[in-house]
């Protein structure tokens, strides 16, 4: 009796998944939402949704006069170096250090990185 | 027992002679005539309404009204016995001891007596609003046992809670006339009277005291009371419009010659739908949106600025309700998504509630009652109600709301959205409390206030005030279990001074 796991099967099987896989690999790479290069691009890899993130951050700079990006991003990678953006934006919430945005109330930091995606979606 | 007195069968002209009268049957004069149950005082208790809302008693309260929307002069209290607890909510809290506090950030703020004149009588006050045994804060215990609160990272406001005035079975709450008619009845030293509208307090010429209550019927009889003493207890707008309107000695009005009287008029706004919560696990006591019995109380759960938050931010107080759950729209959930995501948290199961809630105003001496040149079926003058609203305040009320996401956020455990910054958002669909307050303010200087710290009438010897007009600041919980509270304690005092 033939057995389903013989050694041809086995092979062909793993050959498989490998294509399957390298396939999804490559499209997830050719069809992932590609941006123009802004000069934030490192800090906004820190966010989930950069789409929906300028959203919010179009809201944050209503709310704010003179938003100096340069400025913004430097003080940002300063902090993002020492500590996680989950540690940052708490401590900001602790110390006060919030922002606006269509009324919803959110840490600085997670505020500032939102505007600085709006900026690069610009 | 004594039945009560329909007013419609006094003859013309009887003159009584009462040691007190008490004038209105709402919470207020009901506590203090039992309070006085058998003791040597011969007591009456004026009230000008029957035992169930009748049309045309209602409409002596109907009034012109300018400034912000504010309800109807009508509909915002009941003109028959039980007064307004005939319509209120059965919302119980007492207040805070900061509330009688001189505040730098409050103009005109400091009450001539604090929080610990009123705590004796507290205990008795949440029997007679039937609110079960005194929890507040100790449900918090059960609380944690059970469900947990609303976790907030550390800050200015935390879960406090309300308890409700319950009559019996499923009645809720305890309407004061109903409830306790009969044990009135049974008052041997008390007589009660229905259909009895004052509609003057006789000063004598000297202007140092009542001599003589003038009554009338919409029937059309009148009579007279010569009392030893008087108490006011006829709610703010009326007790007013008593003072100012009783002008034939004192032509500015009785207690009026600082014209005080009227000014400070105040309610507490109520503002719908102020905010969004979310609570990332979805996870909320149901306690925070129905009430709940247990330990024989009947419970709300709510967040409000706590005492040290106050102080340390100058911020006056407010309460804030967890209402219903909502649905978010687009951006709504892409922020809460973004920011749990950044925060390290799994918001799979984020919730979104409606926040309501109302807040304490600072008082305002041109929010005020006055005289109208129309008059009533009892030929009394209508009031007139100047209402205002400040900006200030409703921002004190937005930025608690911002200290409360603050602190989800601290705690990871939520967010929220601020759904009010204009005037105009806040005014549309604004609500009020019907909490009528001020217009006979208490404080120790005449020329601030209208009453004494024994709430008795500056320059009156022997007149009184009764209830939540003697309010010179206002809190932001429900005044009936504070305005029972007072009135035993007057209760005490009258009974002193009468003895």
């Amino acid at each position: 009796m033939k057995t389903l796991f013989s050694r041809r099967n086995v092979l062909m099987s793993a050959a498989g998944v490998v294509v399957v896989g390298g396939v999804a690999f490559e499209a997830s790479r050719v069809l992932r939402k590609r941006y123009a290069p802004s000069p934030y691009d490192d800090l906004l890899a820190k966010l989930d949704d950069r789409d929906g993130s300028a959203q919010i951050g179009e809201a944050v700079l209503a709310e704010i006069d003179d938003f100096d990006a340069k400025t913004a991003a430097a003080q940002l990678r300063t902090k993002l170096q020492q500590a996680s953006l989950a540690d940052i934006a708490t401590a900001d919430a602790a110390a006060e250090r919030l922002v606006e945005a269509h009324g919803w109330v959110l840490p600085q930091t997670l505020g500032l990185l939102c505007a600085l995606a709006a900026k690069a979606a610009a | 027992m004594s039945a009560f007195i329909d007013a419609r069968t006094v003859p013309d002209g009887t003159v009584l002679e009462p040691d007190l009268a008490i004038v209105g049957g709402g919470p207020a004069g009901i506590s203090i005539a039992l309070a006085l149950a058998n003791t040597p005082l011969r007591v009456v208790l004026l009230e000008s309404g029957d035992m169930s809302f009748d049309p045309a008693t209602q409409a002596l309260y109907s009034g012109n009204k300018t400034g912000v929307k504010y309800l109807g002069l009508e509909a915002s209290r009941m003109r028959f016995l039980g007064g307004s607890t005939n319509i209120w909510g059965g919302w119980s809290r007492p207040m805070d001891k900061i509330d009688f506090e001189e505040r730098s950030w409050m103009p005109h703020s400091g009450w001539p007596f604090g929080l610990e004149a009123l705590q004796p009588h507290y205990a008795r006050a949440q029997t007679l609003c039937e609110a079960g045994p005194w929890l507040y804060e100790q449900a918090e215990h059960w609380s944690q046992s059970e469900m947990p609160t609303v976790p907030l990272g550390a800050g200015g406001v935390a879960t406090r809670w309300f308890q409700f005035s319950k009559m019996r079975g499923s009645l809720l709450p305890t309407h004061f006339g109903e409830r306790y008619a009969d044990d009135l009845k049974k008052v041997r030293n008390l007589t009660t009277y229905l259909h009895a509208n004052v509609t003057r307090l006789g000063l004598a010429f000297n202007g140092g005291q009542i001599e003589r209550l003038d009554v009338a019927t919409l029937s059309g009889r009148h009579f007279a009371l010569k009392p030893k003493a008087v108490i006011l207890a006829a709610g703010a707008v009326e007790i007013a419009r008593l003072l100012l309107a009783s002008n034939d000695v004192a032509p500015a009005g009785v207690g009026n010659a600082n014209d005080v009287v009227g000014r400070y008029f105040a309610d507490h706004p109520i503002p719908r739908d102020i905010g969004t919560l979310i609570l990332f696990d979805g996870k909320l006591a149901p306690y925070y949106l129905n009430t709940q019995t247990t330990h024989g109380a009947i419970l709300r759960a709510g967040l409000f600025p706590s005492e040290g938050y106050r102080r340390s931010k100058a911020m006056l107080d407010s309460s804030i309700t967890i209402e219903s759950k909502t649905l978010l729209d687009a951006l709504g959930k892409t922020t809460v998504a973004t920011t749990a995501a950044a925060l390290g948290v799994d918001a799979g199961k984020a919730t979104a509630f409606t926040l309501g809630g109302g807040c304490e105003v600072t008082p305002d001496p041109d929010c005020r009652i006055t005289l109208d040149s129309a008059r009533d079926a009892l030929g009394m003058p209508r009031v007139k109600l100047q209402m205002k609203l400040s900006d200030s305040d409703l921002a004190h009320f937005r930025a608690t709301l911002k200290e409360l996401g603050r602190q989800l956020l601290a705690a990871r455990a939520g967010m929220i959205r601020l759904n009010m910054k204009e005037r105009g958002q806040w005014l549309t669909g604004l609500d009020w409390g019907n909490h009528h307050m001020g217009t006979a303010r208490a404080h120790v200087d005449p020329k601030k206030g209208v009453v004494d710290a024994n709430l008795q009438v500056h320059g009156v010897a022997n007149l009184f005030v009764a209830g939540s007009a003697v309010y010179p600041t206002y809190g932001a919980v429900n005044p009936t279990l504070s305005i029972v509270a007072m009135a035993l304690r007057l209760a005490d005092h009258v009974k002193g001074l009468l003895k």
